[in-house]
């Protein structure tokens, strides 16, 4: 799953996306994983994430989901995920995260730099990272580049272009609101990983300063 | 994805939501899905709601609206009879929903997603070692999608390099030889979303790699997702970012960080 690596945007932007997930491996901390699993998820939801979900039941944004109950059926094997807007709550996250010691692997997508500060103010090193290289091959084909950073937040691809050029019209239009136009966008995405704060902040952002101006 | 004609009544919520843009209007008024270009994502079955009512009943209504000049402004998440059915797949074309649907769990690696790894439990797997580098190249990346036709090309370009191609990963099991990168004939003409080519090799053969990658996005008419790993020194430096930028590319500044919380944690003197 590369799913939340190759998210774009401005700086800014991403100053307030960051995805926390659970992983676990076959034959070593996989087996019986499912109460750690949900554990992580109840340490996530005391601090307000826009979002959560995983990949087997879907977000908690989409119909007839209840947190309550997604959490209740995680099972080991699936990839557990949620969305945080602000650096000082990530901190947190992960201070208590290690404290729980649940013994899962725990990874942090958002800008590299400040995800290594919030671990050395937590007192560890990262073990790993991962770099996007960006988008290469057959450019000319991509939208514009606002639809792609709203396409970006859901790497598995379920936020369609279509989809996304509709809920700026609707928003332009006024037939919609920002938050019910990110929410929609959010719908589609199965894992949890769309920041839906941050949808509607681009939406918001649009509405002043024009919608869909640059070049693809 | 199939629609039942007997139920659609061409709203055109579907279109929207397909990822791939592969539904559209017959001539009769009803949509209906591009079977060569539909990837079996299930997107549009899972979104939108279904309502449930007759399609007699919704073209009554309609009719009664037009008549009056008024019109309907319905959301964007339903569909009103239903007429969103997913069909039974069988090979090669259930590897459709396999690469495409992140509900659906790869047979061959148990993980959902497009069922990779990467650095996500490297802490206790040691995958990536010190030294070693691992590249994700994910082909059909985003939004437009990919044939296998396409992901064979860059494996038949990477393959000379002699890459160690990640044995958990879904796309290894439909390469029939790894030394030529060719993949297996019956895939081919097979449309994803995405599939992740995945391997690791020395640190000092990333711009080596880059360089194939390079030429490789001209010949294929798609685009994709490039990413690039490596375990951290001690000190919490990322060793792959030198080499990257020795072979002159721009690295993201956002990218994925493994904590290291795992247990058991992987020692590196263990074979």
């Amino acid at each position: 799953m590369t799913n939340t690596l190759h998210r774009q945007g401005a700086l800014e932007s991403l100053k307030r996306d960051y995805i926390v997930f659970a992983h676990t491996a076959k034959g070593i901390n996989r087996e019986g994983s499912a109460p750690k699993i949900r554990e992580f998820m109840r340490i996530c939801l005391k601090y307000h994430p826009v979002n959560m979900g995983d990949v087997k039941q879907g977000s908690m944004h989409q119909d007839d989901i209840a947190i309550e109950s997604l959490i209740a059926n995680l099972g080991e094997g699936t990839v557990a995920a949620a969305v945080f807007t602000d650096l000082d709550t990530l901190e947190k996250v992960v201070q208590e995260l290690i404290r729980a010691d649940l013994g899962i692997c725990i990874n942090i997508t958002g800008l590299l730099d400040e995800v290594k500060e919030c671990c050395r103010k937590a007192g560890i090193a990262r073990h790993s990272a991962e770099h996007s290289l960006g988008i290469w091959g057959a450019k000319d084909r991509l939208p514009e580049r606002e639809v792609m950073e709203f396409n970006t937040m859901c790497g598995h691809g379920m936020v369609s272009f279509n989809l996304i050029r509709k809920m700026i019209e609707q928003v332009r239009m006024r037939r919609m609101t920002p938050k019910r136009a990110a929410l929609m966008m959010a719908k589609c995405c199965e894992c949890g990983a769309f920041n839906p704060a941050r949808a509607e902040a681009l939406l918001e952002r649009m509405r002043e300063r024009g919608f869909l101006y640059s070049e693809r | 994805m199939d629609i039942d004609k007997t139920k659609c009544v061409g709203c055109g919520n579907c279109h929207i939501i397909c990822t791939m843009g592969a539904i559209s209007l017959d001539a009769e008024g009803k949509s209906v899905v591009n079977q060569d270009e539909c990837v079996e994502c299930s997107t549009c079955w899972r979104v939108l709601r279904d309502e449930g009512y007759r399609a007699w009943y919704v073209r009554a209504i309609r009719k009664a609206l037009s008549f009056f000049k008024l019109g309907y402004l319905a959301d964007a998440d339903l569909c009103p009879t239903g007429a969103l059915t997913p069909p039974e797949l069988t090979w090669p074309r259930i590897l459709r929903a396999q690469f495409s649907n992140p509900t659906v769990v790869h047979p061959g690696t148990g993980v959902p997603g497009r069922g990779t790894d990467e650095i996500k439990s490297n802490d206790v797997t040691g995958r990536l070692r010190r030294g070693e580098a691992g590249i994700v190249v994910e082909i059909g990346r985003p939004g437009i999608g990919a044939f296998f036709r396409d992901v064979e090309k860059v494996a038949m370009a990477l393959a000379p390099l002699a890459p160690i191609f990640e044995p958990e990963n879904p796309v290894t099991h439909l390469i029939s030889d790894f030394k030529t990168g060719r993949m297996k004939e019956d895939v081919l003409d097979e449309k994803i979303l995405s599939a992740i080519i995945e391997f690791k090799t020395g640190m000092e053969k990333i711009p080596a790699f880059l360089g194939v990658l390079e030429k490789v996005q001209h010949e294929i008419d798609t685009v994709m997702s490039v990413g690039v790993a490596s375990r951290c020194l001690p000190d919490g430096t990322i060793p792959h970012e030198e080499w990257v930028r020795k072979a002159g590319y721009t690295l993201s500044p956002n990218g994925k960080t493994n904590l290291g919380l795992g247990r058991p944690l992987f020692r590196e003197d263990e074979p």
